[in-house]
Protein backbone atom coordinates (compact mmCIF):
# COMPACT_ATOMS: atom_id res chain seq x y z
CA UNK A 1 0.00 0.00 0.00
CA UNK A 2 1.43 3.82 -1.23
CA UNK A 3 2.42 6.20 1.37
CA UNK A 4 0.30 9.18 0.62
CA UNK A 5 0.83 13.34 1.13
CA UNK A 6 -2.36 15.62 0.48
CA UNK A 7 -3.66 12.44 -0.84
CA UNK A 8 -0.83 11.81 -4.13
CA UNK A 9 1.87 9.04 -3.40
CA UNK A 10 4.90 9.54 -1.50
CA UNK A 11 8.37 8.50 -1.07
CA UNK A 12 10.76 9.73 1.42
CA UNK A 13 13.42 11.01 -0.13
CA UNK A 14 10.93 13.23 -2.37
CA UNK A 15 10.35 16.43 -0.64
CA UNK A 16 12.26 19.43 -2.61
CA UNK A 17 11.55 23.05 -2.82
CA UNK A 18 9.36 22.56 -5.85
CA UNK A 19 6.96 19.92 -4.57
CA UNK A 20 3.31 20.24 -4.26
CA UNK A 21 3.75 23.78 -6.15
CA UNK A 22 2.14 24.11 -9.65
CA UNK A 23 5.01 25.68 -11.63
CA UNK A 24 3.95 28.49 -12.28
CA UNK A 25 3.62 30.12 -8.74
CA UNK A 26 4.54 33.51 -9.32
CA UNK A 27 6.93 33.13 -6.11
CA UNK A 28 8.97 30.10 -7.39
CA UNK A 29 9.61 31.49 -10.42
CA UNK A 30 11.05 34.63 -8.81
CA UNK A 31 13.20 31.83 -6.67
CA UNK A 32 14.69 30.22 -9.85
CA UNK A 33 15.50 33.37 -11.53
CA UNK A 34 18.72 34.56 -10.53
CA UNK A 35 20.17 30.51 -10.19
CA UNK A 36 23.11 30.43 -12.61
CA UNK A 37 23.63 27.79 -15.12
CA UNK A 38 26.74 25.48 -16.21
CA UNK A 39 27.88 25.99 -19.89
CA UNK A 40 28.18 22.68 -21.80
CA UNK A 41 30.58 22.99 -24.38
CA UNK A 42 31.98 26.33 -23.76
CA UNK A 43 34.79 26.31 -25.93
CA UNK A 44 32.45 25.49 -29.17
CA UNK A 45 31.36 27.99 -31.69
CA UNK A 46 28.20 27.80 -33.76
CA UNK A 47 27.97 29.26 -36.87
CA UNK A 48 25.65 29.07 -39.26
CA UNK A 49 25.71 28.62 -43.19
CA UNK A 50 22.87 30.96 -44.41
CA UNK A 51 20.51 29.12 -46.51
CA UNK A 52 19.15 31.49 -49.44
CA UNK A 53 22.39 33.78 -48.82
CA UNK A 54 24.97 30.71 -48.90
CA UNK A 55 23.73 27.74 -49.95
CA UNK A 56 21.92 28.63 -53.08
CA UNK A 57 24.71 30.81 -54.53
CA UNK A 58 26.05 26.64 -54.73
CA UNK A 59 29.76 26.25 -55.47
CA UNK A 60 30.97 29.75 -55.75
CA UNK A 61 30.03 30.84 -52.88
CA UNK A 62 30.09 27.33 -50.81
CA UNK A 63 33.48 26.27 -51.86
CA UNK A 64 35.25 28.83 -50.59
CA UNK A 65 33.77 29.02 -47.21
CA UNK A 66 34.29 24.88 -46.85
CA UNK A 67 38.06 25.51 -47.53
CA UNK A 68 38.30 28.36 -44.79
CA UNK A 69 35.96 26.53 -42.35
CA UNK A 70 38.32 23.67 -42.81
CA UNK A 71 41.39 25.53 -42.66
CA UNK A 72 40.28 26.90 -39.00
CA UNK A 73 39.34 22.95 -38.09
CA UNK A 74 42.87 22.29 -38.84
CA UNK A 75 44.05 24.72 -36.63
CA UNK A 76 42.65 23.57 -33.27
CA UNK A 77 39.29 25.89 -33.70
CA UNK A 78 36.06 23.99 -32.87
CA UNK A 79 32.76 24.27 -34.38
CA UNK A 80 29.73 23.19 -35.57
CA UNK A 81 27.77 23.92 -38.50
CA UNK A 82 23.72 24.62 -38.62
CA UNK A 83 22.20 24.86 -42.53
CA UNK A 84 19.58 27.28 -43.60
CA UNK A 85 16.88 26.66 -45.55
CA UNK A 86 16.93 29.00 -48.42
CA UNK A 87 14.81 28.72 -51.73
CA UNK A 88 13.11 26.07 -51.76
CA UNK A 89 11.74 26.23 -47.81
CA UNK A 90 10.54 29.48 -49.12
CA UNK A 91 8.89 27.56 -52.18
CA UNK A 92 7.36 25.43 -49.57
CA UNK A 93 6.02 27.72 -47.42
CA UNK A 94 4.07 29.47 -50.64
CA UNK A 95 2.70 26.30 -51.39
CA UNK A 96 1.36 25.28 -47.83
CA UNK A 97 0.34 29.20 -47.37
CA UNK A 98 -1.86 28.88 -50.74
CA UNK A 99 -3.26 25.57 -49.17
CA UNK A 100 -4.65 27.77 -45.84
CA UNK A 101 -2.24 25.58 -43.88
CA UNK A 102 -1.27 26.46 -40.03
CA UNK A 103 1.95 27.42 -38.94
CA UNK A 104 3.21 24.03 -37.27
CA UNK A 105 2.47 22.40 -40.91
CA UNK A 106 4.55 25.21 -42.73
CA UNK A 107 7.63 24.31 -39.37
CA UNK A 108 6.75 20.70 -40.25
CA UNK A 109 7.69 21.15 -44.35
CA UNK A 110 10.32 23.94 -43.42
CA UNK A 111 12.59 21.17 -41.80
CA UNK A 112 13.11 18.85 -44.46
CA UNK A 113 15.37 21.46 -46.57
CA UNK A 114 18.00 22.23 -44.47
CA UNK A 115 18.37 18.91 -43.92
CA UNK A 116 19.10 18.31 -47.45
CA UNK A 117 21.67 21.86 -47.46
CA UNK A 118 23.82 20.02 -44.31
CA UNK A 119 23.70 16.72 -46.13
CA UNK A 120 25.41 18.43 -48.98
CA UNK A 121 28.01 20.21 -46.97
CA UNK A 122 28.38 16.74 -45.34
CA UNK A 123 29.45 15.28 -48.57
CA UNK A 124 31.53 17.46 -49.44
CA UNK A 125 33.37 17.89 -46.12
CA UNK A 126 32.99 14.21 -45.33
CA UNK A 127 37.20 13.53 -46.34
CA UNK A 128 37.96 16.63 -44.00
CA UNK A 129 35.71 15.14 -41.14
CA UNK A 130 32.68 16.46 -41.80
CA UNK A 131 29.85 14.29 -40.26
CA UNK A 132 26.10 14.63 -39.90
CA UNK A 133 25.00 15.12 -36.69
CA UNK A 134 20.95 14.60 -36.21
CA UNK A 135 18.74 15.95 -33.28
CA UNK A 136 19.03 12.31 -31.33
CA UNK A 137 22.99 12.82 -32.02
CA UNK A 138 23.33 15.86 -30.22
CA UNK A 139 24.50 14.57 -27.02
CA UNK A 140 27.55 12.56 -28.78
CA UNK A 141 29.02 16.16 -29.98
CA UNK A 142 32.10 15.70 -27.79
CA UNK A 143 33.26 12.98 -29.60
CA UNK A 144 32.25 14.12 -32.81
CA UNK A 145 34.70 17.21 -31.89
CA UNK A 146 37.32 15.43 -29.93
CA UNK A 147 37.93 12.87 -32.90
CA UNK A 148 38.66 15.97 -34.78
CA UNK A 149 35.42 15.64 -37.09
CA UNK A 150 32.99 18.75 -38.15
CA UNK A 151 29.60 18.09 -36.82
CA UNK A 152 26.90 19.67 -39.13
CA UNK A 153 23.67 19.74 -38.46
CA UNK A 154 20.24 21.45 -39.60
CA UNK A 155 19.81 24.71 -37.96
CA UNK A 156 15.91 23.81 -38.03
CA UNK A 157 15.03 23.64 -34.00
CA UNK A 158 13.37 20.35 -33.72
CA UNK A 159 9.97 22.16 -33.18
CA UNK A 160 7.85 21.26 -36.24
CA UNK A 161 4.37 20.50 -35.50
CA UNK A 162 4.61 21.88 -32.00
CA UNK A 163 5.71 25.46 -33.53
CA UNK A 164 3.31 27.90 -32.53
CA UNK A 165 1.39 30.70 -34.17
CA UNK A 166 2.95 33.86 -34.21
CA UNK A 167 0.18 36.75 -33.92
CA UNK A 168 0.47 38.33 -37.07
CA UNK A 169 1.10 35.94 -39.95
CA UNK A 170 1.64 32.41 -40.47
CA UNK A 171 5.62 31.40 -41.14
CA UNK A 172 7.05 29.76 -37.93
CA UNK A 173 8.77 32.33 -35.73
CA UNK A 174 11.50 29.83 -35.06
CA UNK A 175 13.43 28.66 -37.91
CA UNK A 176 16.89 28.21 -38.68
CA UNK A 177 18.28 31.39 -37.02
CA UNK A 178 16.40 30.50 -34.46
CA UNK A 179 17.37 26.87 -34.03
CA UNK A 180 21.19 27.67 -34.54
CA UNK A 181 20.84 30.19 -31.79
CA UNK A 182 19.25 28.37 -29.05
CA UNK A 183 22.21 25.61 -29.57
CA UNK A 184 24.47 28.32 -28.75
CA UNK A 185 22.55 29.24 -25.68
CA UNK A 186 22.08 25.56 -24.63
CA UNK A 187 25.54 24.68 -24.94
CA UNK A 188 26.88 27.93 -23.43
CA UNK A 189 29.09 28.32 -26.76
CA UNK A 190 31.79 30.62 -27.78
CA UNK A 191 29.96 32.41 -29.98
CA UNK A 192 27.44 32.53 -32.26
CA UNK A 193 27.93 33.90 -36.18
CA UNK A 194 25.68 33.76 -38.81
CA UNK A 195 27.25 33.25 -42.36
CA UNK A 196 25.70 35.48 -45.22
CA UNK A 197 26.37 37.39 -48.40
CA UNK A 198 26.10 40.36 -46.69
CA UNK A 199 28.27 42.30 -44.38
CA UNK A 200 26.07 42.67 -41.77
CA UNK A 201 22.66 44.45 -40.66
CA UNK A 202 21.58 47.73 -42.57
CA UNK A 203 18.51 49.77 -41.90
CA UNK A 204 17.38 47.86 -45.02
CA UNK A 205 17.63 44.56 -46.96
CA UNK A 206 20.34 45.95 -48.91
CA UNK A 207 19.17 43.89 -52.07
CA UNK A 208 16.21 46.35 -52.21
CA UNK A 209 17.30 49.79 -51.39
CA UNK A 210 20.20 50.61 -52.27
CA UNK A 211 20.24 53.36 -49.39
CA UNK A 212 20.74 50.81 -46.53
CA UNK A 213 22.80 51.83 -44.04
CA UNK A 214 25.37 49.50 -42.42
CA UNK A 215 25.25 48.72 -38.73
CA UNK A 216 28.54 47.47 -37.32
CA UNK A 217 27.11 47.06 -33.95
CA UNK A 218 23.81 47.52 -31.76
CA UNK A 219 21.88 46.36 -28.82
CA UNK A 220 18.79 43.68 -29.61
CA UNK A 221 16.44 46.71 -27.59
CA UNK A 222 17.39 48.97 -29.66
CA UNK A 223 16.94 46.83 -33.20
CA UNK A 224 13.39 45.67 -31.70
CA UNK A 225 12.92 49.73 -30.57
CA UNK A 226 13.81 50.80 -34.61
CA UNK A 227 11.10 48.58 -36.12
CA UNK A 228 12.67 48.39 -39.08
CA UNK A 229 10.74 46.38 -41.56
CA UNK A 230 12.62 44.15 -42.59
CA UNK A 231 16.08 42.45 -40.59
CA UNK A 232 19.41 39.99 -41.25
CA UNK A 233 18.04 37.71 -38.24
CA UNK A 234 14.79 36.30 -37.19
CA UNK A 235 13.09 38.30 -34.68
CA UNK A 236 13.20 36.14 -32.24
CA UNK A 237 16.46 35.60 -31.91
CA UNK A 238 16.40 39.32 -30.56
CA UNK A 239 13.65 38.20 -28.36
CA UNK A 240 15.64 35.45 -26.71
CA UNK A 241 19.32 37.22 -26.21
CA UNK A 242 17.62 39.81 -23.60
CA UNK A 243 16.66 36.67 -21.49
CA UNK A 244 19.58 34.53 -22.66
CA UNK A 245 21.53 33.38 -19.46
CA UNK A 246 24.84 32.30 -21.40
CA UNK A 247 24.80 33.90 -25.48
CA UNK A 248 24.20 37.51 -24.89
CA UNK A 249 25.72 38.81 -28.42
CA UNK A 250 25.81 37.08 -31.87
CA UNK A 251 27.83 38.13 -34.99
CA UNK A 252 26.37 38.66 -38.45
CA UNK A 253 29.58 38.05 -41.14
CA UNK A 254 29.88 38.10 -44.83
CA UNK A 255 31.34 34.74 -46.17
CA UNK A 256 31.24 35.60 -49.55
CA UNK A 257 34.75 37.49 -48.76
CA UNK A 258 37.61 35.50 -47.83
CA UNK A 259 39.09 35.80 -44.97
CA UNK A 260 36.04 36.99 -42.90
CA UNK A 261 35.19 33.31 -40.81
CA UNK A 262 39.08 33.20 -40.28
CA UNK A 263 39.08 36.64 -38.57
CA UNK A 264 35.84 36.16 -36.73
CA UNK A 265 37.11 32.55 -35.70
CA UNK A 266 40.28 34.49 -34.04
CA UNK A 267 37.91 36.96 -32.10
CA UNK A 268 38.40 39.84 -34.68
CA UNK A 269 35.54 42.59 -34.59
CA UNK A 270 33.91 42.49 -38.24
CA UNK A 271 30.57 42.14 -39.58
CA UNK A 272 27.36 43.44 -37.19
CA UNK A 273 27.86 42.43 -33.77
CA UNK A 274 24.11 42.61 -32.09
CA UNK A 275 24.48 42.08 -28.11
CA UNK A 276 21.70 42.71 -25.12
CA UNK A 277 22.46 43.73 -21.69
CA UNK A 278 19.13 42.86 -20.33
CA UNK A 279 19.73 40.50 -17.40
CA UNK A 280 16.86 38.56 -15.90
CA UNK B 1 4.77 25.41 -62.96
CA UNK B 2 7.60 27.10 -61.03
CA UNK B 3 10.82 28.33 -62.69
CA UNK B 4 14.15 28.58 -61.42
CA UNK B 5 15.12 32.18 -61.21
CA UNK B 6 18.86 33.37 -61.77
CA UNK B 7 20.78 36.33 -62.62
CA UNK B 8 21.82 37.47 -58.80
CA UNK B 9 24.39 34.86 -58.26
CA UNK B 10 21.49 32.67 -56.19
CA UNK B 11 18.98 29.95 -57.92
CA UNK B 12 15.76 31.28 -56.66
CA UNK B 13 12.48 29.21 -57.81
CA UNK B 14 9.81 31.46 -58.79
CA UNK B 15 7.28 31.84 -55.55
CA UNK B 16 5.24 34.42 -53.90
CA UNK B 17 8.39 34.41 -50.76
CA UNK B 18 10.70 34.25 -53.86
CA UNK B 19 14.33 36.57 -52.50
CA UNK B 20 12.32 37.45 -49.44
CA UNK B 21 14.17 37.54 -45.59
CA UNK B 22 10.90 36.25 -43.99
CA UNK B 23 11.51 38.96 -41.39
CA UNK B 24 9.84 41.22 -43.24
CA UNK B 25 7.10 42.89 -41.49
CA UNK B 26 5.29 43.53 -44.39
CA UNK B 27 5.18 40.44 -46.01
CA UNK B 28 4.80 38.48 -42.42
CA UNK B 29 1.11 40.73 -42.83
CA UNK B 30 0.28 39.13 -46.37
CA UNK B 31 0.41 35.63 -45.15
CA UNK B 32 -1.94 36.34 -42.56
CA UNK B 33 -5.26 34.22 -42.18
CA UNK B 34 -7.36 34.03 -39.56
CA UNK B 35 -9.00 30.59 -41.21
CA UNK B 36 -6.49 27.44 -41.44
CA UNK B 37 -7.15 23.94 -42.47
CA UNK B 38 -7.72 21.76 -39.55
CA UNK B 39 -5.97 17.87 -39.74
CA UNK B 40 -8.36 15.61 -37.79
CA UNK B 41 -11.31 18.08 -36.30
CA UNK B 42 -13.69 15.12 -34.59
CA UNK B 43 -11.21 14.66 -31.88
CA UNK B 44 -10.94 15.93 -28.27
CA UNK B 45 -7.71 16.58 -26.63
CA UNK B 46 -7.42 15.60 -22.98
CA UNK B 47 -4.65 16.53 -20.46
CA UNK B 48 -4.51 14.34 -17.40
CA UNK B 49 -2.63 16.58 -14.38
CA UNK B 50 0.73 14.50 -13.38
CA UNK B 51 0.32 16.03 -9.88
CA UNK B 52 -3.21 16.49 -9.86
CA UNK B 53 -4.69 13.00 -11.54
CA UNK B 54 -1.68 10.48 -11.91
CA UNK B 55 0.39 11.24 -8.54
CA UNK B 56 -2.84 10.26 -6.34
CA UNK B 57 -3.05 6.42 -7.41
CA UNK B 58 -5.45 4.39 -8.44
CA UNK B 59 -8.02 6.92 -6.14
CA UNK B 60 -7.52 9.38 -8.61
CA UNK B 61 -7.02 7.54 -11.79
CA UNK B 62 -9.14 4.25 -11.99
CA UNK B 63 -12.77 6.45 -12.06
CA UNK B 64 -10.97 8.70 -14.61
CA UNK B 65 -9.90 5.90 -16.74
CA UNK B 66 -13.73 4.08 -16.38
CA UNK B 67 -15.17 7.36 -17.16
CA UNK B 68 -13.05 7.78 -20.73
CA UNK B 69 -13.72 4.15 -21.58
CA UNK B 70 -17.65 5.05 -21.08
CA UNK B 71 -16.83 8.32 -23.45
CA UNK B 72 -15.65 5.75 -25.98
CA UNK B 73 -18.26 3.62 -26.04
CA UNK B 74 -20.50 7.07 -26.14
CA UNK B 75 -18.24 7.36 -29.93
CA UNK B 76 -15.86 10.21 -28.62
CA UNK B 77 -12.62 10.30 -30.26
CA UNK B 78 -9.71 11.19 -27.55
CA UNK B 79 -6.05 11.31 -27.59
CA UNK B 80 -4.90 11.56 -23.97
CA UNK B 81 -1.83 13.79 -22.91
CA UNK B 82 -0.42 13.57 -19.25
CA UNK B 83 2.00 15.46 -17.27
CA UNK B 84 5.37 14.45 -15.06
CA UNK B 85 3.84 15.32 -11.38
CA UNK B 86 5.85 14.92 -8.32
CA UNK B 87 8.98 13.04 -10.10
CA UNK B 88 8.72 16.28 -12.51
CA UNK B 89 9.31 18.67 -9.73
CA UNK B 90 11.95 17.02 -8.82
CA UNK B 91 13.89 16.50 -11.64
CA UNK B 92 13.94 20.05 -11.96
CA UNK B 93 15.00 20.62 -8.50
CA UNK B 94 18.11 18.19 -8.80
CA UNK B 95 18.36 19.53 -12.50
CA UNK B 96 18.35 23.23 -11.24
CA UNK B 97 20.60 22.47 -8.64
CA UNK B 98 23.21 20.83 -10.66
CA UNK B 99 23.29 24.16 -13.04
CA UNK B 100 21.56 22.72 -15.92
CA UNK B 101 20.69 25.17 -18.35
CA UNK B 102 17.01 25.28 -19.45
CA UNK B 103 17.51 23.16 -22.40
CA UNK B 104 18.99 20.51 -20.85
CA UNK B 105 16.19 20.76 -18.08
CA UNK B 106 13.31 20.46 -20.92
CA UNK B 107 15.38 17.46 -22.37
CA UNK B 108 15.46 15.74 -19.23
CA UNK B 109 11.69 15.78 -17.72
CA UNK B 110 9.57 14.32 -20.34
CA UNK B 111 11.38 11.19 -19.02
CA UNK B 112 9.34 10.73 -16.12
CA UNK B 113 6.00 11.60 -18.34
CA UNK B 114 6.51 8.50 -20.29
CA UNK B 115 6.21 6.76 -17.07
CA UNK B 116 2.72 7.98 -16.51
CA UNK B 117 1.89 7.61 -20.17
CA UNK B 118 2.75 3.97 -20.01
CA UNK B 119 0.78 3.16 -16.86
CA UNK B 120 -2.14 4.69 -18.41
CA UNK B 121 -1.62 3.18 -21.33
CA UNK B 122 -1.56 0.13 -19.57
CA UNK B 123 -4.61 0.50 -17.54
CA UNK B 124 -6.26 1.61 -21.16
CA UNK B 125 -4.84 -1.31 -23.12
CA UNK B 126 -7.82 -3.31 -22.74
CA UNK B 127 -10.07 -1.26 -24.15
CA UNK B 128 -7.53 0.40 -26.90
CA UNK B 129 -4.91 2.72 -25.05
CA UNK B 130 -1.83 2.98 -27.10
CA UNK B 131 1.23 5.00 -26.84
CA UNK B 132 1.47 8.07 -29.25
CA UNK B 133 4.74 9.12 -30.23
CA UNK B 134 6.25 12.14 -32.31
CA UNK B 135 7.36 9.78 -35.29
CA UNK B 136 3.87 8.57 -35.43
CA UNK B 137 2.24 11.76 -35.26
CA UNK B 138 0.47 11.38 -38.75
CA UNK B 139 -0.54 7.93 -37.94
CA UNK B 140 -3.26 9.98 -36.15
CA UNK B 141 -6.07 8.70 -38.45
CA UNK B 142 -4.84 5.30 -38.10
CA UNK B 143 -4.89 4.67 -34.77
CA UNK B 144 -8.33 6.73 -34.39
CA UNK B 145 -10.17 4.61 -37.38
CA UNK B 146 -8.87 1.50 -35.68
CA UNK B 147 -11.10 2.27 -32.39
CA UNK B 148 -7.67 3.51 -30.49
CA UNK B 149 -6.71 6.08 -27.60
CA UNK B 150 -3.75 7.39 -28.12
CA UNK B 151 -1.65 8.35 -25.26
CA UNK B 152 1.17 10.66 -25.37
CA UNK B 153 3.69 12.86 -22.85
CA UNK B 154 2.82 16.44 -22.59
CA UNK B 155 6.28 18.43 -23.09
CA UNK B 156 6.68 19.49 -26.60
CA UNK B 157 9.97 18.39 -28.23
CA UNK B 158 11.82 21.52 -27.94
CA UNK B 159 14.25 19.69 -26.01
CA UNK B 160 17.90 21.69 -26.01
CA UNK B 161 15.96 24.11 -28.32
CA UNK B 162 13.85 25.06 -25.11
CA UNK B 163 13.79 28.87 -25.04
CA UNK B 164 15.29 30.61 -22.39
CA UNK B 165 12.04 31.31 -20.28
CA UNK B 166 10.53 34.93 -19.73
CA UNK B 167 11.87 35.02 -16.00
CA UNK B 168 12.64 32.19 -14.10
CA UNK B 169 14.81 28.73 -13.94
CA UNK B 170 12.12 26.56 -15.55
CA UNK B 171 11.14 25.99 -19.55
CA UNK B 172 8.26 27.89 -20.53
CA UNK B 173 6.94 25.31 -22.13
CA UNK B 174 5.14 22.16 -20.58
CA UNK B 175 3.20 19.91 -21.07
CA UNK B 176 -0.09 22.22 -20.90
CA UNK B 177 1.82 23.88 -23.99
CA UNK B 178 3.03 20.92 -26.03
CA UNK B 179 -0.76 19.34 -25.58
CA UNK B 180 -2.29 22.46 -26.65
CA UNK B 181 0.33 22.91 -29.50
CA UNK B 182 -0.90 19.11 -30.76
CA UNK B 183 -4.64 20.28 -30.17
CA UNK B 184 -4.10 22.77 -32.62
CA UNK B 185 -2.52 21.29 -35.37
CA UNK B 186 -5.03 18.74 -35.43
CA UNK B 187 -7.83 21.26 -34.86
CA UNK B 188 -8.91 18.93 -31.82
CA UNK B 189 -13.10 19.80 -31.47
CA UNK B 190 -11.98 20.24 -27.47
CA UNK B 191 -9.00 21.11 -25.41
CA UNK B 192 -9.96 19.64 -21.95
CA UNK B 193 -7.63 20.16 -18.83
CA UNK B 194 -8.31 17.66 -15.98
CA UNK B 195 -6.93 18.67 -12.97
CA UNK B 196 -7.80 18.41 -8.55
CA UNK B 197 -9.15 21.48 -9.08
CA UNK B 198 -12.81 22.95 -10.35
CA UNK B 199 -11.03 25.54 -12.28
CA UNK B 200 -9.20 28.80 -12.40
CA UNK B 201 -9.31 30.76 -9.40
CA UNK B 202 -7.68 33.99 -8.11
CA UNK B 203 -4.91 32.26 -6.58
CA UNK B 204 -4.48 28.29 -5.15
CA UNK B 205 -7.42 27.00 -3.50
CA UNK B 206 -5.57 24.43 -1.73
CA UNK B 207 -3.24 27.01 -0.08
CA UNK B 208 -5.25 30.42 0.41
CA UNK B 209 -9.20 29.23 1.29
CA UNK B 210 -9.76 32.87 0.29
CA UNK B 211 -9.10 32.19 -3.30
CA UNK B 212 -12.18 32.59 -5.67
CA UNK B 213 -13.43 30.75 -8.80
CA UNK B 214 -13.44 32.38 -12.23
CA UNK B 215 -16.01 30.62 -14.55
CA UNK B 216 -15.19 32.10 -18.11
CA UNK B 217 -12.37 34.70 -19.05
CA UNK B 218 -9.98 35.88 -21.57
CA UNK B 219 -6.50 34.11 -22.13
CA UNK B 220 -5.24 37.68 -22.10
CA UNK B 221 -7.22 38.99 -19.18
CA UNK B 222 -5.94 36.00 -17.32
CA UNK B 223 -2.58 36.77 -18.02
CA UNK B 224 -2.75 40.64 -17.25
CA UNK B 225 -4.01 39.79 -13.58
CA UNK B 226 -1.02 37.92 -12.77
CA UNK B 227 -2.13 35.64 -9.98
CA UNK B 228 -0.10 34.19 -8.09
CA UNK B 229 -0.99 30.99 -8.66
CA UNK B 230 -2.52 29.05 -12.19
CA UNK B 231 -3.49 25.52 -12.35
CA UNK B 232 -2.70 25.69 -15.99
CA UNK B 233 1.04 26.95 -17.35
CA UNK B 234 1.40 30.92 -18.24
CA UNK B 235 2.83 30.01 -21.08
CA UNK B 236 -0.43 28.33 -22.40
CA UNK B 237 -2.09 31.46 -22.12
CA UNK B 238 0.51 33.19 -24.82
CA UNK B 239 0.13 30.57 -27.17
CA UNK B 240 -4.11 30.03 -26.73
CA UNK B 241 -3.85 34.01 -27.49
CA UNK B 242 -2.40 33.97 -30.94
CA UNK B 243 -3.90 30.07 -31.58
CA UNK B 244 -6.45 29.49 -35.10
CA UNK B 245 -8.10 26.53 -34.57
CA UNK B 246 -8.60 26.04 -30.90
CA UNK B 247 -9.92 28.91 -29.66
CA UNK B 248 -10.95 28.23 -26.47
CA UNK B 249 -9.84 25.85 -23.38
CA UNK B 250 -11.49 24.32 -20.56
CA UNK B 251 -9.81 23.77 -16.75
CA UNK B 252 -12.62 20.90 -15.37
CA UNK B 253 -11.80 19.00 -11.81
CA UNK B 254 -11.43 15.32 -12.60
CA UNK B 255 -11.56 14.25 -8.88
CA UNK B 256 -15.11 14.43 -10.40
CA UNK B 257 -15.13 11.90 -13.63
CA UNK B 258 -18.19 12.95 -15.19
CA UNK B 259 -17.17 16.37 -15.72
CA UNK B 260 -14.89 14.94 -18.62
CA UNK B 261 -18.13 13.46 -20.56
CA UNK B 262 -19.87 16.91 -20.14
CA UNK B 263 -17.22 19.08 -21.33
CA UNK B 264 -16.92 16.86 -24.47
CA UNK B 265 -20.23 17.80 -25.03
CA UNK B 266 -19.56 21.26 -25.13
CA UNK B 267 -21.64 22.00 -21.55
CA UNK B 268 -20.22 24.38 -19.55
CA UNK B 269 -18.08 22.90 -17.00
CA UNK B 270 -14.82 24.48 -15.12
CA UNK B 271 -13.66 27.38 -16.33
CA UNK B 272 -13.59 28.37 -19.73
CA UNK B 273 -10.59 30.58 -21.33
CA UNK B 274 -10.56 31.71 -24.94
CA UNK B 275 -8.50 33.95 -27.53
CA UNK B 276 -9.24 37.39 -27.03
CA UNK B 277 -7.78 37.85 -30.49
CA UNK B 278 -9.55 35.31 -31.96
CA UNK B 279 -12.70 36.61 -30.85
CA UNK B 280 -11.70 40.26 -31.69
CA UNK B 281 -11.13 38.68 -35.03
CA UNK B 282 -14.46 36.66 -35.32
CA UNK B 283 -16.55 39.88 -34.27
CA UNK B 284 -14.80 42.22 -36.63
CA UNK B 285 -15.38 39.44 -39.57
CA UNK B 286 -11.95 39.02 -40.32
CA UNK B 287 -12.15 35.50 -41.76
CA UNK B 288 -9.09 36.42 -44.21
Amino acid sequence: MATKKDGKIWTAGMDNAFTGQTLTSLELINETSNNTTLPVLPEVWVLKIGGQSIMDRGRAAVFPILEELIAAKDTGIQFILGTGGGTRARHVYAQALDLNMPTGMLAKLGAGIPVQNARMLQMLTAKHGGIMCYDDDFEKLPLYLRTGCMPIMSGMPPNEFWEKSARIGRIPPNRTDAGVYLMGEFLGAKGVIYIKDEDGLYTDDPKKDPNAKFIPEISAEQLIANQQDDLVVERVVLEYMQRARHMKEIRIINGTKKGNITAALSGENIGTRIYSETNQ
Amino acid sequence: MAELVQGDGRTHISSGLMRESLVSTKLLADTHHEKVIPMVPDVNMITIGGQSIMDRGAEGVLPLVDTIIKAKELGHKMVLGVGGGTRARHTYSIGVDLGLPVGGLARIVGGVEEQNRNMLQFLLAPHGGITFVKDHFQDLQLFLSGGMIPICIGQPPYHFWEPPPLKGGFPDNGPDVGLFLMAEIIGAKTMIYVKDVDGVYTDNPNKNPDAEFIKEISALDLLDRNYPDLPIERELLRTLENARLVTSVRVINGLNPENLIKAMNGEDVGTHIYSQRALDAKNSGDNT
